[in-house]
């Protein structure tokens, strides 16, 4: 899957049990992707020693703040990597 | 010094609980207070606590993202207590004994 920009998509909810770069006030909800910034190691697998980690595309990812926050008229963006992410249709 | 173990404090089974860092967005902690004199540490110990994570890192005896999780697994307790450089130690030191490194 490579995601293009405008792309909706919903961050994983809940929390995984370990390391990971998706925060907590992003997951359950959904955002629009921007653009793909590369590929890169997946930092999750990388803080449980697994080698060699996986290698996933990282999207930058925007969200309405007054979706996360219940108010604002700005858009907050996060860097995700694609397994934390799903299509939203 | 504080290791939560395998998975982390309060992730054990059926359970989904976010670990003590990850605040962003939440409201109680009051303003961010910047120290904005330029001064990178305030101690000679952090220093020396930057420039060992650094040469740990480099000489490859953990990486940048197992520190990350060293730092999340402290205990929340001792997570919000610690300066930022008391944490880098507080991971360092778990992870050194983690692994085994005397």
């Amino acid at each position: 899957m490579s995601l293009p920009p405008g792309t909706r998509v919903r961050a994983r909810a809940g929390d995984p049990g370990h390391h990971t770069r998706l925060p907590r006030y992003v997951r359950g909800h959904t955002g629009e992707i921007v653009e793909c910034t590369g590929e890169w190691p997946l930092p999750d697998d990388g803080a449980r020693g697994l080698v060699p980690p996986r290698v996933e595309p990282v999207y930058t990812v925007r969200f309405p703040a007054a979706q996360l926050w219940g108010e604002g008229d700005h858009v907050v963006t996060v860097e995700a990597w694609e397994s934390y992410l799903e299509e939203a249709g | 010094m504080a290791d939560a173990g395998e998975g982390g404090h309060g992730a054990g089974k059926g359970q989904s609980v976010s670990r003590v860092h990850d605040v962003g967005g939440q409201s109680g902690f009051g303003p961010v207070v910047r120290d904005d004199d330029g001064q990178p540490f305030h101690a000679d110990w952090e220093a020396r606590v930057y420039a060992l994570s650094g040469a740990l890192r480099a000489r490859g005896v953990f990486t940048t993202d197992e520190f990350r999780d060293a730092i999340e697994r402290i205990s929340p307790q001792e997570y919000l207590a610690a300066g930022y450089y008391e944490r880098w130690l507080a991971a360092i030191e778990a992870l050194l004994d983690r692994k085994g490194v005397r």
